[in-house]
């Protein structure tokens, strides 16, 4: 998993002193692939409008940022967020209600989610709900590229990530449905065995229970 | 683009697609209501709490390759697995995160010293104000 560098660790810990100088060497460290995020969505000008913004929103943010977070992707999710709100501005980005605050999707659900939905939920808890999982995925994960074992960890990427169906990872990797849904049931299965170990409810993950 | 899986669809919400990938569904988004329906329903099971495996594993960045290894895949010095491996996750999963540090990658080998110090010290001078001892 993806975890902050000791670099960046003490890199924080001086830009929280107010030091100029590592305010300037994380602007070093990390502008370039920030606007390289953003510049094939925008112009070069907004595309360096956005990465100001990013970096100021990481100032404002400071106080609530986990140091336990990698730093990267604290700041690319930032840059996303000024990313959609600048696109959005543009009208690219159509202006959508797809929040269910307005209790209009939410009728849609299965019962079982409306369900979690009625137990409010705090960030807290989803946060950890979250970290117990990536945790349970990246301990295979790291065992398998140990393994040099490419194949898996390209059919549950594309099973997962993608969200593709079986017999197109099958014919992907060229390997059987018949495998593909067998190395699907293992993975599945151990992540299963993680959230009971770990006493994680298991109504927010419907995917495992399937 | 109704072939868009819910987990591709998820990660348009999160602005994690490839950049051409989600200017395609913006303009479908324009046109068609179905597509709209489909992202409030995957908005409302968020807000409800439910996670999904694929959103944690790209949050999470679980086999995202380091810095260092994607620049050793832009030298071609690794392990012809790995950078088999490396060329799937950018190319053929998309993750637009790695894709963006290949590319500045790219950009530090053709860029001059001079063009690069000049646009940091313009970001630096334009946020530093923000910058308090805390």
């Amino acid at each position: 998993m993806s975890e902050p560098p000791d670099s960046d660790r003490l890199l924080i810990d001086r830009v929280r002193t107010g030091d100029n100088d590592a305010w300037q060497e994380l602007i070093d460290r990390y502008e370039g692939r920030l606007l390289a995020f953003v510049e094939n969505r925008l112009g070069k000008r907004d595309a360096d409008d956005v990465v100001q913004e990013t970096l100021v929103g990481f100032l404002t943010s400071l106080p609530n940022y986990d140091a336990s977070r990698s730093l990267e992707s604290y700041l690319f999710s930032i840059a996303a967020h000024k990313l959609t709100d600048q696109l959005r501005r543009d009208g690219r980005r159509p202006a959508l209600s797809l929040t269910a605050a307005d209790g209009e999707s939410e009728r849609d659900l299965p019962a079982a989610q409306r369900r979690v939905s009625s137990v409010a939920q705090s960030g807290e808890r989803l946060a950890m709900e979250a970290a117990a999982l990536a945790q349970a995925m990246s301990d295979i994960l790291d065992r398998w590229r140990e393994q040099k074992d490419f194949v898996k960890i390209k059919c549950q990427e594309l099973l997962l990530v993608q969200g593709l169906p079986n017999k197109d990872v099958a014919k992907e990797l060229s390997l059987t449905e018949q495998q593909v849904a067998n190395q699907k049931f293992e993975f599945l299965a151990r992540l299963r065995t993680a959230v009971k170990r770990q006493g994680l409810s298991e109504d927010v993950f419907p995917e495992l229970y399937e | 683009m109704n072939s868009l899986t819910a987990a591709q669809l998820e990660a348009y919400l999160d602005e994690a697609l490839p950049a051409e990938v989600m200017a395609a569904i913006e303009q479908e988004l324009r046109a068609q209501s179905a597509l709209v329906v489909r992202l409030a329903q995957l908005n409302a099971q968020r807000d409800a709490g439910l996670h999904t495996l694929g959103a944690i594993w790209r949050r999470w960045r679980l086999t995202c390759p380091g810095r260092q290894e994607l620049g050793n895949y832009l030298l071609g010095v690794l392990p012809q697995d790995v950078a088999q491996y490396v060329a799937f996750h950018i190319d053929q999963v998309g993750c637009r995160t790695c894709r963006a540090n290949l590319d500045d990658l790219k950009r530090q080998q053709r860029e001059s010293t001079q063009e690069a110090v000049a646009r940091r010290r313009r970001y630096f001078q334009s946020s530093a104000g923000r910058l308090v001892k805390r």
